[in-house]
């Protein structure tokens, strides 16, 4: 938790914690006013006086750093200990990685030491507290587990999410040539991909993401009313692709579907731009499956206000690109045709960069004739201007591309750096039609990844890579098991046992009953006593003592062994002699090993426990 | 000593409640007493229902967020609370008090009640606390064994007395919770009337006699016994007490012929628990000059003797003189 703060204010902290740990006298008022004060400043400017999820979580950090300061008694010492149970939760806010869990239960098992050390007047003894506190946190994972797989999820959260101080790794609702982006630089694996069927060719790996359709000269935008429409209807496909996604937290609302999505994932809505959207920002691992075509044919035509929409330009902007498209179109009006020609244009003079210069006023006209060097964003922002100038309805859509094949784990993975922005035109009689200039000018950069480039036979390289693979794929079954457990999981976990959980009434019976098994496993394991060192012969003896209260002979607790012989005895000898005999015999012997100190061999301890396991009166 | 304000509001609704008619025991019982688990009651000390406050809130916003990590820690803290219920049950469980008993004391002084303890099992209970009115005992039993428990107790009126109900609880294992049992040993504990402070002297001795006594005052020793309450601390045998356990004191043999009689009627002028301390007073006066003494009550007479028992059994019929 610590780890996560900016490095000065970690620092600062860290101090704070040590001071408090081998200072024990109380601080004066003051100073304690002066040090809240001090640390509040601290954490407030380390976030730039944002108050949001990560600089509250500082708060809480620097407030618990501090209040050992004037704990001196039981009751500071419980109150601190019960909220410092938030700090393993705040951290849970910024990373629920395998990692972060496993420190948050030392954490637990360290707090409930530090309970049952509050909780004992006597000496501590840290070993056997600690020892006790991990035995108690095992026997609590039962019960934990069912609360986690059956305790009634939330499907749609009762408060907001807060808001985060760093971008995720999404998409955002806008582009801009000039702008730099991170994510072509971002490492980070986003979209974790199986295929349930057939796989497609990896040219076709296009995830799509938010498509943009405004443009004001610099920036293109996303239309929002598309949210609300209809989407257009699309003929029937034979071959769709399924697959299932796990996507990271990107703190938008787009789920990546692979493109063009015809069937949406579960709990999302295509919209009129066959974008999947969720209601409330991804801020935990989603997991869905989805289907798509690879060949989808629109049945209606173009509807007039997105003709309008994906036709408009900024009036007066990029008179050259205009001029060169008007043209063109005077040549060969087929959009295709048209698209094709720009790409071999481009193909043949274009290079493609991240270091990219920027763009003038005419942000299309400068890069179609001047700079004639970038990347997806100024391709494709010109494209759309180009095609657009054409009289071509064009939009600009973002999404990721290409990607990696996890051999390990056989699925496929895209990082931050796959992000990627394509082009849309319609085409009538089919529909909208992905044209991707990038890929025209450098297909290497966006749909094979470095890697696969040099694939030499380098015997080190491939151990890297495997365990690289390997260790992305326990990553991923993680976010499979722990992550991406929600209520409608939860749902499919409990349906076939015949739950109904859309029922409350049911869920709450499940959860009962999961409870109910857990507890009496708990129960137990708490029960189980310490089995007993025993020596055989003494545990034949009590195999033999119970055997006789069977037969209605009770040795009495306070009766030794020799009088309860006795009297038993007795009672065979009237009815069977034989049996008397042989009874006082055993009981002798027993008596002689157990309190007489008579050398046994081993021979006869075993000849000594047989009889008395096996003893039975005839 | 635990105060009223020491006690948690938790633990003083348990000894409200105590009262009520369903509250096991529902009488004072016999020894030995068995602690069977429909007689132990386990509630929250306000420690835990501070944290179950804070875990709800950590499950609430766990949920809300749907963080997977945050939603297990919430739950396994609220596992190991609630199984901490259960433990403390268990520790209390199997419990049993053997014997009880006290030495009797007089009015006003602290009266002893020594009770043994035993644990059924091979589980070691620790962190036991008994408590009995404002005296409070902590102690730790290991499986299979006894313990001895002394708990100080004021006696504050002679006759019999019972201990009344006590507590035996422990806030193990993580103090989130209180087990606890009642105990209501149906015991009688014998009460000394108190003795008067400045009391006048011995009345004078009546008959001649020739017996050889014990005196802890003359020429002859005559044996050593073990240290009685009430002997003077100079008749005590230091030299010899040291080689042994127990502190000894010397008996001289010494020639007495003298006997009290202690007459109840004789104090008419006296208000009436004024003369039972008064006589109470006697009677170990009587005893430490090594004289033999008689009393005389209302409805009792006890014929002369001397020693312990004859001392008792004054002090005991002194003790059951009905109030008045």
């Amino acid at each position: 938790m610590l780890l996560q703060l900016p490095g000065a204010l970690m620092a600062v902290l860290s101090i704070t914690l040590a001071l408090a740990f081998f200072y024990s006298k109380q601080l004066p008022r003051i100073l304690r006013f002066l040090l809240v004060a001090l640390l509040g400043a601290a954490v407030l400017t380390s976030y730039n006086f944002g108050i949001g999820r990560d600089s509250a979580s500082a708060g809480l950090l620097a407030m618990l750093a501090l209040k050992p300061f004037e704990t001196h008694n039981h009751r500071d010492a419980k109150s601190l200990l019960g909220f410092s149970l938030f700090a393993p939760f705040a951290a849970f806010l910024q990373d629920q990685g395998p990692l972060t869990l496993g420190l948050s239960m030392a954490a637990f098992v360290l707090s409930l030491s530090a309970f049952s050390a509050l909780a004992q007047s006597t000496r501590l003894q840290w070993r056997s507290t600690l020892k006790s506190a991990s035995s108690a946190a095992l026997i609590a994972l039962p019960l934990a587990l069912v609360g986690f797989w059956l305790f009634p999820r939330l499907s749609t959260p009762l408060w907001g999410l807060p808001q985060n101080a760093v971008s995720g790794k999404g998409l955002g609702d806008r582009m801009e040539p000039n702008e730099w982006l991170d994510k072509l630089a971002d490492d980070r694996v986003v979209i974790r991909a199986k295929f349930l069927g057939a796989t497609p060719r990896r040219d076709q790996m296009y995830w799509r993401g938010p498509v943009l359709t405004h443009f004001d000269g610099s920036a293109w935008i996303r239309d929002l009313g598309a949210r609300v429409r209809e989407r257009p209807g699309l003929e029937k496909e034979t071959n769709a692709i399924a697959y299932e996604v796990m996507l990271e937290p990107t703190s938008t609302t787009d789920l990546l579907v692979l493109d063009l999505p015809t069937l949406a994932p579960e709990n999302s809505r295509l919209t009129y731009e066959f974008t999947a959207l969720v209601q409330e920002p991804i801020n935990s691992v989603q997991r869905y499956q989805a289907a798509s075509s690879l060949q989808p044919k629109f049945i209606e035509p173009l509807d007039d206000v997105t003709r309008i929409m994906t036709l408009r330009l900024p009036n007066e902007l990029n008179p050259r690109t205009r001029e060169l498209a008007q043209l063109w179109f005077s040549e060969n009006p087929d959009p295709i045709t048209l698209a094709n020609r720009f790409n071999t244009w481009i193909q043949k003079d274009f290079q493609y960069t991240i270091d990219a210069p920027l763009l003038g006023r005419d942000s299309a006209d400068d890069f179609l004739f001047n700079t004639k060097r970038g990347f997806c964003q100024h391709f494709s922002s010109s494209f759309a201007v180009f095609m657009r100038s054409a009289g071509i309805p064009t939009r600009v859509v973002t999404g990721f591309v290409g990607g990696r094949y996890n051999q390990f784990g056989k699925y496929w993975m895209l990082y931050g750096k796959d992000a990627h922005a394509w082009n849309e035109i319609w085409v009538g009689g089919r529909g909208w039609v992905r044209i991707d200039p990038t890929a025209a000018v450098a297909p290497e950069n966006i749909l094979d990844t470095v890697e696969d480039l040099q694939s030499s036979e380098n015997f080190a390289e491939s151990m890297l890579s495997s365990s690289f693979e390997t260790s992305d794929w326990l990553r991923r079954s993680w976010n499979e098991l722990i992550l991406g457990y929600n209520a409608s999981r939860q749902r499919n976990l409990l349906r076939p046992l015949g739950f109904d959980t859309d029922d409350a009434k049911q869920l709450t019976f499940a959860f009962l009953i999961g409870a109910g098994i857990a507890l009496a496993f708990t129960l137990m394991l708490l029960l189980r006593q310490r089995r007993e060192n025993l020596h055989e012969v003494e545990q034949a003896w009590r195999v033999f003592i119970k055997q006789m209260r069977k037969q209605h002979h009770n040795k009495l607790s306070h009766e030794p062994a020799s009088r309860f012989a006795e009297r038993v005895a007795e009672l065979y000898r009237s009815k069977t002699p034989g049996s008397a005999e042989r009874f006082n015999q055993l009981c002798a012997r027993y008596t002689q090993w157990r309190y007489e100190n008579l050398e046994f061999d081993s021979g006869e301890i075993k000849q000594l426990v047989a009889d008395l396991r096996h003893f039975r009166p005839t | 000593m635990a105060s009223e304000n020491s006690k948690d509001v938790v633990e003083r609704f348990g000894d409200r409640a105590a009262r009520w008619a369903f509250i096991r025991p529902k009488k004072p019982e016999a020894l030995p007493i068995e602690l069977g688990r429909s007689r132990i009651y386990v509630l929250p000390t306000s420690f835990g229902l501070f944290i179950s406050g804070v875990i709800a809130v950590l499950l609430l916003g766990a949920l809300n967020y749907n963080n997977n990590p945050a939603i297990f820690l919430a739950f396994i803290i609220a596992a190991a609370a609630h199984n901490s219920l259960v433990h403390g049950h268990l520790l209390l469980s199997g419990l049993s008090v053997k014997t009880l008993h006290a030495e009797p004391v007089h009015v006003g002084q602290i009266m002893f009640v020594r009770m043994r303890f035993e644990a059924k099992g091979a589980r070691d209970r620790r962190g036991l606390e008994l408590v009995c009115g404002d005296s409070e005992e902590k102690f730790d039993l290991l499986a299979r064994e006894q313990i001895e428990i002394s708990l100080a107790i004021p006696a504050m009126q002679r006759g019999w007395m019972q201990t009344g109900r006590m507590r035996l609880s422990t806030i193990r294992p993580l103090g989130l919770a209180r087990a606890w049992s009642w105990i209501r040993p149906d015991t009688h504990l014998l009460v000394y009337p108190a003795l008067e402070a400045q009391a006048p002297a011995l009345p004078e001795a009546q008959g001649e006699g020739s017996q050889s006594r014990m005196h802890s005052q003359g020429e002859h020793l005559h044996q050593l016994r073990e240290y009685r309450h009430g002997d003077a601390k100079k008749q005590i045998a230091w030299k010899a007490s040291a080689r042994g356990e127990h502190l000894l004191v010397r008996e001289y043999e010494t020639q007495t012929a003298k006997e009290i009689q202690l007459d109840w009627f004789m104090l008419a002028q006296l208000p009436y628990e004024a003369r039972i301390s008064r006589l109470a007073r006697w009677v170990v006066n009587a005893e430490q000059s090594a004289c033999r003494y008689s009393l005389r009550l209302p409805q009792e007479f006890i014929a002369s003797g001397n020693g312990l028992e004859q001392r008792h059994a004054c002090l005991r019929a002194l003790a059951l003189m009905p109030h008045g």
